[in-house]
């Protein structure tokens, strides 16, 4: 390349044009966002997702929930690269046909989560690169919710917000469920029409600042009479 | 050169440039980059089947290298399928799909392979190979009909790209497609079905053939000659004669800036 | 952080080389004017210098025009010494909070480290757990808040933000400034 033609930028003009087909190079891994937030309860568990599927700075789509009914007690929720959440939630359904098959009952929202730290442990070195929340009622009827890191590591907490806003979230169900750093502390329980609304009021939070968490919500109730839903609208923009 | 594997003027003479040279060979390197590419592709649901347009070229580079590729197949009776991303890597595929539908055909149970199976089925292949490291450089859209909670027949489109990324939507666009058509698809539905509407499959048509227009004029790498499927969700999918887009470059003088 | 005739400014104490801690009793937030106060998150060193730097201008600003600093002025001086330096930063994000000398009109902005500056109706938050601030002001605040409540707000804001984040906190200390006093508060938190 004649150096009169160089740029201080270390390539030329002439180097741009005769380029051919660009250079891509491959990442197996995108973040489509999605954000989680799950709350357990006496007798109740919520875990909500919003509906948006992004890459980059476009939107794939407005209307894809992030949670899969596993069965009539438990609710998984993915958010991360969703190629690994398709991925990952289909091994997971076909291991729990093959747990029912086998011991003829459902799984407990307690084996579930130990088998969901073990698939996602069984790819260490090359992880589902996904942020997931499990949430169910336990054996005496009690809300559990268990959180996740990419490679297995496994949390029962109270409450968690996982995904794009888990970072904006999380203090906050700190602070009003967790109740922490609060000087005159409820004694009421937590309701479930108090959960519903706080988890309504994250998720308009989050969309007014997270690009990733948008368009609307789905909302899942899981009691001892089944898993309901609801819906929500967010932000279009 | 910065850029060693690209094909590049200098290296017509001395390589064949698909071919790595034996020095990068080297460790075993999988990683590809596509070669032969087509462009956008976009797909849009009506009220009782769906839309997929895709023009005719296969780029290479910026070389308008095969201008008459058919970037839309029809798989069987109600599924169609169309690619945007590496041309080669689609026939590869194409070859596994005809195959499979050949197979189907042969069983003659009056059973063929479903849009929403074989959109499954794309899922696997394309998320299989990016584990490997070794992608099919290629994004699909997937047309056909579904069965809904009540065992009715309706519409099915959707998307898959090369890591195994896929969804379903009622407007789908790839690529350039994705910034500058579906805004017009998507003002065009919701105008439609505002006061309980409908969008026929005429003017989903005609939304098309804005949208394809619109990319030949801002898309560098799109074509002017391209070809539209309608899927209907009862009755007979069909693939209609490449049309062309009548370029209209009036408003050319329009844009400074670039003289 | 806006109130009704007042701001709020906070930061936590914590000064530490990445997970270590070395001190807690570090104030990040400094006096410019007696309603004009700037907190300068970041690399502690460049905290000082900007802080030193900013205290020159605005020294030599009085001086020389023989009136105080607006907010505004203070805001141009920050985006200028920051913008400066454009090719090798300061590592500091500054956040001003302030009344207007003569108004008592509320004004806060902060900025990046080569000194875009943004002026919001609201709120401004930066540092390490800028997220986790982000998200409990967002649903935490409320506009035209009299000071006590503003003082409650942001507090809450920064304690459980800085809980969520290791390496924030060590306690804190709140200004709540308005138009005849500023009041300085320190909070405790969690001491880890």
């Amino acid at each position: 390349m004649a150096m009169s033609l160089m740029r201080p930028g270390g390539f030329s003009y002439s180097e741009l044009a005769n380029a051919g087909p660009v250079q891509h190079h491959f990442s197996p891994y995108t973040d489509n966002g999605g954000s989680i937030v799950a709350v357990a309860g006496k007798g109740f568990a919520l875990i909500a997702s919003d509906t948006r599927l992004s890459t980059g700075y476009s939107i794939l789509t407005r209307d894809q929930p992030k949670l899969y009914d596993l069965n009539s007690n438990t609710v998984l929720g993915c958010s991360g690269c969703w190629c690994d959440v398709l991925s990952e939630t289909r091994l997971i359904e076909a291991r729990m046909k093959l747990y029912k098959h086998e011991h003829q009952k459902e799984m407990s929202p307690g084996a579930v989560a130990q088998m969901l730290a073990t698939i996602l442990y069984s790819r260490r070195f090359f992880p589902y690169y996904v942020s997931n929340v499990v949430a169910g009622l336990d054996a005496n009827g009690q809300g559990v919710v268990y959180s996740y890191d990419p490679v297995g590591h496994c949390d029962q907490n109270l409450f968690h917000a996982g995904g794009s806003s888990g970072a904006l979230l999380q203090p906050l169900l700190d602070n009003q469920i967790g109740l922490l750093n609060m000087e005159i502390k409820p004694t009421e329980p937590l309701t479930l029409e108090r959960a519903k609304g706080i988890i309504k009021d994250v998720f308009i939070s989050a969309a007014e600042r997270d690009i990733y968490t948008g368009d609307g919500i789905l909302l899942k109730i899981i009691t001892k009479d089944g898993i309901t839903q609801e819906s929500m609208k967010l932000r279009h923009d | 050169m910065a850029n060693a594997q690209g094909p590049s003027f200098e290296r017509f003479s001395t390589s064949i440039p698909t071919m790595p040279s034996a020095a990068a060979l080297g460790p075993m390197k999988r990683t590809q980059t596509p070669v032969s590419t087509g462009t956008s592709v976009l797909g849009l649901r009506y009220d009782g089947g769906i839309v997929l347009a895709a023009d005719t070229l296969a780029s290479y580079g910026s070389l308008l290298r095969y201008r008459d590729c058919t970037r839309l197949h029809k798989v069987n009776d109600n599924t169609v399928i169309a690619c945007m991303g590496d041309y080669a890597d689609f026939q590869y595929l194409l070859s596994i799909i005809e195959q499979k539908a050949i197979t189907e055909d042969c069983m003659d149970d009056g059973f063929n392979i479903t849009a929403r199976s074989l959109h499954s089925w794309l899922t696997r292949v394309l998320y299989n190979k990016r584990c490997k490291f070794d992608p099919l450089w290629t994004t699909f859209l997937v047309a056909g009909s579904d069965m809904d909670d009540d065992g009715q027949k309706t519409e099915f489109l959707g998307y898959v790209d090369k890591l195994g990324t896929a969804y379903k939507d009622g407007i789908i666009a790839t690529g350039y497609g994705s910034m500058l058509a579906t805004p017009l698809m998507r003002e065009a539905v919701e105008a439609k079905t505002k006061d309980g509407g409908q969008l026929t499959e005429q003017d989903a048509i005609n939304v098309i053939n804005d949208c394809m227009k619109i990319l030949y004029y801002r898309d560098a790498r799109a074509h002017f000659r391209y070809e539209i499927a309608v899927i209907p969700t009862t009755g007979s999918a069909r693939i209609e004669a490449p049309v062309e887009v009548k370029g209209d470059w009036q408003v050319a003088h329009l844009i400074r800036g670039y003289e | 952080m806006k109130g009704k005739n007042c701001v709020a400014i906070a930061a936590d104490r914590r000064f530490g080389v990445q997970l270590q801690t070395i001190g807690t009793d570090m104030d990040k937030i400094f006096e410019i004017g007696p309603k004009l106060f700037v907190g300068i998150p970041g690399l502690a060193t460049d905290t000082q210098t900007v802080h030193e730097r900013l205290r020159f201008r605005t020294n030599v600003y009085e001086l020389r025009e023989n009136r105080p600093v607006t907010p505004q002025v203070l805001s141009a001086m920050v985006t200028n010494l920051l913008y400066e330096h454009r090719f090798g930063p300061y590592f500091v994000e500054p956040v001003i909070a302030g009344l207007d000398p003569k108004t008592n009109e509320p004004f806060v902005c902060g900025f990046d480290v080569i000194g875009c500056p943004c002026e919001p109706e609201d709120f401004i938050v930066s540092g390490t757990c800028e997220e986790q601030l982000l998200g409990m002001c967002e649903s935490l605040y409320e506009p035209n808040l009299e000071p006590d409540q503003l003082f409650e707000t942001i507090s809450q804001a920064l304690v459980n933000a800085c809980d969520r984040d290791a390496i924030s906190g060590w306690g804190a200390k709140v200004y709540i400034i308005e138009s005849d006093k500023v009041t300085i508060r320190k909070v405790r938190t969690r001491m880890d």
